[in-house]
């Protein structure tokens, strides 16, 4: 599909490049805007996946240690493999696994950037990859160090199984349906630094003081000049 | 240009200057590309500072996506945020205004820029959505330097180039909100790649705005002075400047209702500007699912129109005023923001993506401009309480900007489209009391010049000193401006009777 549109994109802008008569311009410049709305419309339609037409063909378990996690420091053992009471075959057509961290409902309300879509290539549930791997037909297990750019939320883990085309075919998650049992807390870091604290408070305590330095030496220049 | 207004200043030591000046010694003319002290050197420092202040304020939307995941905002903190970063300014204006009246340009934008610097250091150690709200809060509250800017720019430059100096300061400053949406997210992506973790990252960066405005602060308190003849303090101490009074300066403000009439004017031009600085980039990105990245630097192309919109403006009400005086700055600044508002009734009902890109940016150069004509309109507005009036206008368009956010983009009552919409219609609604404003010696939109005898520049001016304060003599600024205020007629400024007394004005 984007050959297409660099196609037509290309063909576009050569027409645009080759001379031609005022008169024809604007029929032309009309052509290619509308050829650039079909395209982008062209590109949404064809990359719809939804999530509710996946089967949940795998099985996801993680497990941690009690308590809150901490991004950076604690890590999840996550376990996955094919859901054995599917027929034999059902895996035909997988080839990558992509396991994600996903948000919980708890975590997306009031956030739309982090919004449940059933479009995928519009969802926002999952947004931190875990591990984008080639499946094989064995159940795999993973210890993953939470990374430091994960955020203050609670979480659940799904992996998607992809086609030869990267297009999702199947999934599985580590909680049910809706997304209310296993799920996990994980604390992020601050990203504050001691460093970076002293050097605001000096920086800022430098620009009080000198204003007044300033206002100082304005006060002494204008008794000297009085006298 | 004749050069008599040099000629005729004949005081202890008439000083040197390197443009045309009138009697006040205010620049008749402004050369872009030098930095001649004072006048253009004062242009410079004001313009950067006050685009210095604009890239702390909006320094946070661009980095908003790594900020919200650190502070674990939602979308209603952020949303309280923004308000917050622009309801500051509103009492800061007006208060920024009167401290120019009675202490300089200078020494009041440079405190304020000082003091406001630790707002922006401080948002590197913000952990919550409560001190977030704070930092940007006090942060905002350095858009003040507007007024600033503009009291320097009517202080050194004269009616027929004021316009065009007022237009280009406050364009080039307000320019910093497009560029932050450019240098911060740049900012960022090296500092990350130099090895911070994100949180980090983000927190460094807040440090390049912060220095950059403490540093453009020191370099007013160094280079800069208030007026062609020197500073504040040191006239006041020669007794070349008199020391004026607070509550009369804040009296002959307020009660002079072109001022409020242009601080509601203002709210629909500029307050429109910030409102769309704010909304742009997720508008884009939402309606027309865009990457971030593109829907930002859409978002900046309208703040980086300001470039030459806010100045054009600037330029035509001077044009204007050459010709027809104060009646074709009011009608070009109602016809200039009337079609702003129809250009964003439109901008809410297109729906491709190549035409909202041109309705927008064809939006911002006309919302723009109206900034600039306005500025042209309000260096005549009062002599005394000039920052007052400055201060009116420019916390009327904070009010603007806090009102259209909380009526047409808060929560969802509204889809985007409709809220730019509606914005539109209110944009017109709200610039039509532009017809009610009415000088005696010049007229309004409708109305010439009032044929009494006693409708002059300097009655207008001297209306706002007593009879008791005049005969102390502390009237003479006003009385030189009115002389060369009489621009504002137009062309006719020959054809009337000018007073005996009067020197004859440098510059028609």
């Amino acid at each position: 599909m984007s050959r297409i549109s660099t196609w037509l994109i290309t063909s576009s802008i050569q027409e645009l490049i080759t001379p031609q008569n005022s008169s024809s311009m604007a029929s032309r410049v009309l052509v290619l805007a509308s050829i650039l709305i079909f395209s982008c419309f062209a590109e949404t339609c064809y990359g719809a996946i939804s999530f509710s037409s996946l089967q949940r063909t795998l099985v996801v378990t993680a497990s941690h240690r009690q308590g809150l996690l901490k991004a950076g420091e604690d890590k999840i053992t996550v376990r996955w493999g094919l859901n054995q009471s599917f027929p034999a075959g059902t895996d035909s057509s997988y080839k990558t696994i992509k396991v994600q961290l996903c948000y919980a409902p708890i975590s997306q309300v009031d956030r739309a950037w982090r919004k449940t879509e059933d479009h995928l290539n519009k969802d926002k549930t999952c947004q931190f990859k875990i591990v984008k791997k080639p499946y094989i037909n064995v159940n795999e297990t993973l210890e993953w160090t939470i990374e430091r750019d994960v955020p203050t939320a609670t979480f659940f883990i799904r992996a998607y199984a992809l086609d030869s085309d990267d297009h999702e075919v199947a999934y599985g998650q580590n909680t049910d349906a809706q997304k209310k049992t296993n799920l996990f807390e994980i604390q992020a870091i601050t990203g504050r630094h001691v460093s970076l604290d002293i050097a605001s408070v000096c920086f800022s305590a430098f620009s009080v003081v000198s204003l007044m330095g300033f206002f100082f030496m304005e006060k002494r220049k204008a008794r000297k000049s009085q006298q | 240009m004749e050069i008599e207004g040099q000629a005729t200043v004949k005081e202890s030591q008439p000083p040197k200057f390197a443009l045309l000046v009138d009697s006040e010694h205010k620049a008749t003319e402004f050369h872009l590309f030098s930095s001649a002290a004072p006048h253009m050197r004062a242009f410079h420092l004001s313009w950067i500072s006050f685009f210095s202040c604009f890239v702390s304020t909006f320094a946070a939307p661009p980095l908003l996506p790594i900020i919200r995941d650190n502070l674990n905002l939602t979308a209603t903190d952020i949303g309280n945020a923004g308000v917050a970063s622009v309801s500051g300014a509103v009492f800061a204006r007006i208060a920024m205004g009167t401290a120019c009246d009675l202490f300089g340009p200078r020494l009041a934008s440079a405190s304020l820029i000082l003091l406001t610097a630790p707002a922006v250091y401080f948002t590197s150690i913000a952990s919550s959505p409560i001190s977030f709200l704070l930092v940007r809060f006090f942060t905002g509250f350095s858009l003040a330097t507007f007024v600033s800017a503009q009291f320097w720019m009517s202080s050194m430059f004269s009616g027929p180039v004021v316009g065009t100096a007022n237009g280009v300061a406050a364009g080039w400053g307000n320019l910093g909100g497009g560029a932050t949406q450019l240098i911060m997210p740049l900012v960022f992506s090296l500092i990350r790649d130099i090895g911070a973790v994100k949180f980090t990252a983000w927190r460094v960066a807040f440090f390049i705005p912060a220095l950059f405005q403490t540093l453009s602060a020191f370099a007013i308190l160094i280079f800069g002075q208030d007026l062609p003849d020197g500073n504040y303090q040191r006239l006041q101490n020669s007794g070349n400047k008199q020391k004026d009074k607070f509550s009369r300066v804040f009296y002959h403000g307020i009660t002079n209702y072109r001022g409020w009439i242009l601080a509601l004017t203002y709210g629909y031009c500029f307050g429109v500007e910030l409102t769309v600085d704010n909304i742009i980039a997720e508008y884009f990105y939402d309606r027309f699912n865009l990457k971030l990245h593109t829907a930002g630097i859409i978002a900046a192309s309208f703040g980086l129109a300001n470039i030459v919109s806010r100045p054009a403006g600037g330029v035509l009400s001077d044009m204007m005023a050459k010709r027809f005086g104060m009646r074709g700055r009011l009608w070009a600044l109602w016809a200039v923001q009337t079609l702003g508002g129809v250009f964003c009734i439109i901008l809410g009902q297109v729906g491709s993506l190549t035409a909202s890109i041109v309705v927008m940016i064809v939006f911002s150069v006309f919302v723009q401009a109206a900034c600039g004509l306005t500025f042209g309109v309000v260096p005549f507005v009062s002599r005394r309480s000039l920052g007052v009036i400055s201060g009116m206008t420019g916390g009327g368009g904070n009010v603007g900007a806090v009102l259209t956010q909380l009526i047409f983009f808060k929560g969802s009552k509204y889809s985007k489209e409709t809220g730019i919409t509606l914005m539109g219609v209110m944009i017109v609604c709200c610039t039509l009391p532009i017809f009610l404003i009415y000088f005696p010696q010049w007229g309004g939109m409708f109305c010439g010049p009032s044929s009494e005898k006693i409708a002059t520049e300097e009655d207008y001016y001297l209306s706002e000193w007593s009879s008791k304060e005049q005969g102390k003599g502390l009237h003479q600024a006003s009385l030189k401006f009115a002389d060369n205020s009489r621009s504002e007629r137009g062309r006719r400024v020959h054809s009337q009777t000018l007073p005996s007394n009067a020197t004859p004005s440098a510059n028609v």
